[in-house]
């Protein structure tokens, strides 16, 4: 606690105006700090910081309200900076602190607003590595007892802690990196980086439409590019490595097309019933991929991912929702809750064999996501209204009731609990009941944002007898999704070939064609048949 | 000191006391960020330094030649907003 003025040792330099005076900034600071760092400047630096710049404590604040005023005009204001020789307040603005640090020469003082040192012989703001470390401490020292940022939780301890966004500064290996690899990439609105082709090694579409739609997912994206997976397999076949490796052939700025062939091999090992040439179903390839690079990737704290409740790996965190099923007993209208996760949501569609509940057109299911009855189509909000409405089990199909202790008639209904960041919904297209074996071709028009709040566990009440009477909050963005891939099957059950949408950047699409990529119009897109529809939540919040 | 500059004075000191300068000044970052007013000087620090030179310019140039723009950039949105917070403050903590 500084009380009196302490007399140090002075620079002996003249405060003329030396417009020669000001150089280069180097992290060494100037050579006018050298008078200040004796003694124990560093704990009387420390004080500083804690008590005038950065008050964490009440105490501390309640002590810079009251002094922190220019001693010259009592102003708390007009960027009021310390001496730091000596107990003198005085602002900038009016040139107050310039006076002091002339007549005493004094020639350092600290800006109490933003913590800078200001040297008034190199008449600016010097940067002194040493100094600046102590303001970045007391900095975060500070940040911490307000609980100002955002709580993240360390896993590890389950403790939390309040952290601050600050902007990224490279360590020493970064620095020499850049160094080392000049090369710059620049995105332009109209670059094409990310789009590369993929040629079919013997019907292999299927496993290619999937790679367009994952590589060009931006949270994963962001995963890989950032070099975020360390891998603990001891063997070559670790299909995240692949997966990382996939991303970088993407993104390397080559526009020929790659050859999956290791990627191919890795699926075939760890997912056997995909193995062979013969064509195989998309949906169930993704599924596949995604269960084996959940298996593969470890969570945080290096555990392996084998707990389905607690797993943090990036496919979870990305990929994961929570489907809600209620069973209502029809006799004591006592409900059974269960959460599973679910990774997509498979559609029935309408001339499909199970009955396709006749629902009317329109209905504000359909008016919020401005999906278009023009032609009476089915729309991917009646395939969820279907999907989330209640269903009688029937009498053949009896729970155990635990109010009533006994088997009665229920209801069942599926609702979304948890929204994963990225929902796929999968049109179910391919019929294989025991009577035939068939396509579905029936057109369902899909919007291009989508709003899910209809669909919420915490939406249900609102809902009555199948009439969706929601007043929509404009304000909440927790569910709205844009579309960002759609993969498409063309042709019969027994030839057919897969195609993927893409979106890059905004507005614009392109076309996947195993090696061939094209550019595609939003209406081509909208128009397509739609097998699999990839969704990305607009809006993200931290936990 | 006239009455006016003592008010503030004193508003300042009950702020800062309390806690909720630091939590204004979190949200004014924040409401500036996101109406892109940082981004705008940002850009204009950058064609400040472009035309003094890297090597001569100071803290004080960039001050001087912003603040003017910075102070009229502010949205009223916000500046109402931050009003609203301090009377919300004031009102309930009044002596």
């Amino acid at each position: 606690n500084r009380e009196e003025p302490r007399t140090r040792p002075h620079c002996g330099i003249t405060h003329a105006r030396n417009p020669h005076a000001v150089s280069t900034m180097s992290p060494a600071g100037c050579p006018h700090v050298s008078g200040f760092k004796v003694d124990n400047w560093k704990q009387n630096l420390r004080v500083i910081y804690q008590c005038f710049v950065w008050s964490g404590s009440a105490e501390t604040r309640k002590r810079k309200a009251k002094s922190c005023i220019c001693h010259m005009c009592g102003a708390h204001l007009n960027r009021l900076h310390s001496c730091l020789y000596c107990v003198f307040f005085a602002c900038f603005a009016k040139k107050h602190i310039h006076e002091h640090a002339k007549s005493k020469r004094h020639n350092l003082a600290i800006d109490l607003l933003y913590g800078g040192i200001y040297c008034f012989v190199c008449q600016d703001y010097i940067y002194d590595k040493d100094m600046e470390q102590i303001a970045k401490e007391e900095q975060r020292k500070a940040w911490k007892m307000q609980g100002v940022g955002v709580l993240q939780t360390h896993t590890h301890t389950h403790t939390q802690t309040h952290t601050k966004y600050s902007t990224w500064e490279p360590t020493k290996r970064e620095l020499e990196l850049l160094r080392h690899n000049p090369k710059r990439r620049r995105i332009t609105s109209n670059c094409t980086i990310g789009l590369r082709g993929l040629i079919n090694l013997g019907n292999t579409c299927f496993m290619n439409c999937i790679v367009q739609a994952l590589t060009h997912t931006p949270l994963l994206r962001d995963f890989f590019l950032s070099d975020r997976h360390k891998c603990e397999m001891q063997s070559n076949s670790c299909l995240v490595c692949e997966m990382s490796q996939l991303f970088q052939e993407f993104y390397s700025g080559h526009r020929s097309p790659h050859i999956p062939f290791r990627l191919l091999h890795l699926v075939w090992t760890h997912a056997r019933h995909l193995a062979g040439y013969e064509q195989q179903d998309a949906h169930e390839f993704l599924i596949a991929a995604l269960d084996v690079l959940h298996r593969h990737c470890k969570d945080d704290n290096g555990k392996k991912a084998n707990n389905p409740n607690h797993c943090n790996c990036i496919i979870d965190q990305i990929f994961t929702g929570g489907l809600q099923s209620d069973v209502t007993c029809q006799v004591c209208h006592g409900v059974s809750t269960t959460i599973d996760p679910f990774w997509d949501i498979s559609l029935d569609l309408p001339g499909s064999s199970t009955p396709f509940w006749p629902l009317s057109p329109g209905g504000d299911g359909s008016a919020l996501n401005g999906e278009s009855h023009t032609t009476g189509a089915t729309t991917l909000t009646d395939c969820l209204r279907r999907f989330t409405r209640p269903e009688h089990l029937g009498s053949s199909a009896k729970i155990k009731c635990s109010g009533c202790h006994s088997y009665q008639e229920s209801t069942k209904q599926l609702t979304m609990k948890k929204l994963p960041i990225v929902a796929c919904f999968h049109l179910k297209r391919f019929e294989h009941s025991a009577k035939l074996r068939r396509k579905i071709t029936t057109y369902v028009s899909f919007p291009l944002e989508l709003d899910m709040t209809p669909f919420m566990a915490s939406s249900k009440e609102s809902r009555m007898n199948g009439q969706y009477q929601q007043t929509v909050d404009p304000f909440n963005n927790d569910n709205k999704y844009s579309l960002f891939a759609v993969v498409n099957h063309q042709g019969t059950l027994e030839s057919g070939h897969y195609t993927t949408f893409i979106r890059q950047h905004k507005d614009q699409w392109f076309k996947c064609d195993d090696a061939i990529i094209t550019k595609a119009s939003i209406k081509d897109v909208l128009d397509s048949e739609g097998y699999l529809l990839f969704y990305h939540k607009q809006f993200l919040e931290y936990e | 000191m006239s009455k006016d500059s003592r008010m503030r004075a004193t508003i300042n000191q009950k702020l800062t006391e309390m806690g909720e300068r630091e939590r204004l000044k979190e949200l004014l970052r924040a409401k500036l960020t996101e109406c892109g007013w940082k981004d705008q000087m940002k850009a204009h620090c950058k064609e400040v330094i472009k035309e003094k030179g890297l090597e001569h310019v100071t803290v004080e140039d960039l001050v001087v030649e912003i603040t003017p723009k910075g102070r009229a950039l502010v949205p009223d949105s916000v500046k109402k907003e931050l009003l609203q917070r301090i009377r919300a403050f004031l009102a309930q903590h009044a002596t």
